[in-house]
């Protein structure tokens, strides 16, 4: 094999983990991390940096329409960055002492909590009263309906929320993923936020968790030109398909299958970095 | 132009300019060695202690590469640009709360900052 056909190869499967990545919701990061470790057999540290230079590609480019839609809260994305932003430098402080094994089994955790959330309904949390704190921060907002009117929504237990998200930028800083499972987690089954805007604040917040670890990433040497090209340029424009056939598809069916996929994938992992194969 | 159609704009400018000097550092990357043998050994392991070349790792060595249209320079000053886009998104931001007033709001996008920036030069020194 040519360094040509294995670069075309990567770029196809980073283009199919970002269309999944999207279309199911879990973004391009999680998905190719995998791809990645047990389809080509990379080491987790190289595909950890691909897969953090795909998360702030895709962030940065799916979240630039919501925020134009008016469904992502800046406000409360900006205010819980600050606790993103610190676990991000935490987690990559970390990373230093892990083998692939621990990051293996950390890794497959996170796609267990990942499937498990699939499982969620997604709620609007209507009629929520939302607590002092919040309102003094004034993370209260509105988000666009399908018939165009705005709706208002309150949110609360900000300090949970925050808490929350510290441990996100965490598992940011030493996966490279976005960990939108636990910032949906945070926003959308502590704080009461409705659904779709925790799903795309998360997204919102994904860039800046990303950028706080990923220079000191580039230093150590993670970050591999080879990889980390065609990976970016294929999970991007897979998100980019993904979220255009979004609009016209249902996914229920996708959403499941895929669900049992990462569940296997999840425990192949666990098992495999707790018998230190990797 | 309101706030939310600059955040936007930044966003899809950045990562536009990001993804078309990475591909063309990937161009220059195919036609100079795509011709050779894969060898997937080079990704199999990795280790902090080994030696990381400069030409990817450090900021000089990446505009070095750069300029001298090397396409690991211009693939990693992609990537550079791109670790950017987000954060001129919070300077931006910042800005913008600054215009309104809205002080509290103004010094949280300074705290994430300082928290990126700190962390960055950390990792240059």
């Amino acid at each position: 094999m040519t360094i040509l056909v294995f670069t075309l190869i990567l770029l196809l499967a980073a283009y199919c983990a970002g269309l999944l990545g999207s279309l199911t919701g879990l973004g391009g990061g999680v998905v190719i991390i995998p791809v990645l470790t047990l389809g080509f057999g990379v080491d987790f540290h190289y595909a950890i940096g691909a897969a953090l230079v795909s998360s702030i590609a895709t962030s940065s480019g799916s979240g630039s329409a919501y925020v134009k839609e008016g469904m992502t809260n800046v406000r409360l994305g900006m205010f819980l960055e600050i606790a993103t932003s610190i676990g991000a430098v935490c987690g990559a402080a970390v990373a230093i002492y892990l083998n692939n094994n621990i990051i293996a089994v950390i890794y497959g955790c996170v796609l267990l909590l990942t499937a498990a959330m699939q499982q969620r309904r997604k709620s609007d949390h209507d009629g929520v009263k939302g607590s002092e704190m919040a309102r003094r921060l004034r993370l209260y907002g509105t988000f666009p309906q399908k018939d165009g009117s705005l709706k208002r929504y309150e949110l609360r237990h900000v300090g949970g929320g925050f808490s929350v998200m510290y441990v996100a930028g965490v598992l940011s800083g030493i996966l490279g993923i976005g960990s939108g499972v636990l910032k949906v987690l945070a926003m959308d089954a502590m704080m009461k936020v409705p659904f779709k805007v925790s799903t795309t604040t998360s997204n919102f917040m994904m860039g800046v968790t990303a950028c706080a670890s990923a220079v000191i990433y580039v230093q150590r040497g993670i970050i591999e030109p080879g990889l980390a090209c065609p990976v970016m340029i294929g999970v991007l424009l897979g998100a980019l398909t993904g979220a255009r056939l979004l609009k016209q598809m249902n996914v229920k069916v996708l959403r499941q299958i895929f669900c049992v996929a990462i569940t296997l994938v999840a425990l192949n992992m666990i098992w495999q970095g707790m018998a230190g194969q990797y | 132009m309101t706030i939310q159609d600059l955040i936007a704009r930044t966003l899809r400018i950045g990562v536009t300019v990001a993804c078309v000097i990475a591909f063309i550092g990937g161009i220059i990357y195919l036609v100079n060695h795509g011709s050779e043998p894969f060898e997937l050994e080079r990704y199999l392991h990795f280790s902090y202690s080994d030696p990381h070349s400069p030409a990817f790792t450090t900021v000089g060595g990446i505009f070095d590469g750069f300029l001298g249209f090397t396409a690991v320079g211009w693939i990693q000053m992609g990537v550079l640009v791109l670790i950017l886009t987000p954060v001129m998104r919070v300077l931006l931001s910042m800005f913008d709360f600054l215009r309104e007033r809205d002080w509290l709001y103004a010094l949280i996008c300074a705290v994430v900052l300082a928290v990126i920036i700190s962390n960055s030069l950390e990792g240059m020194a």
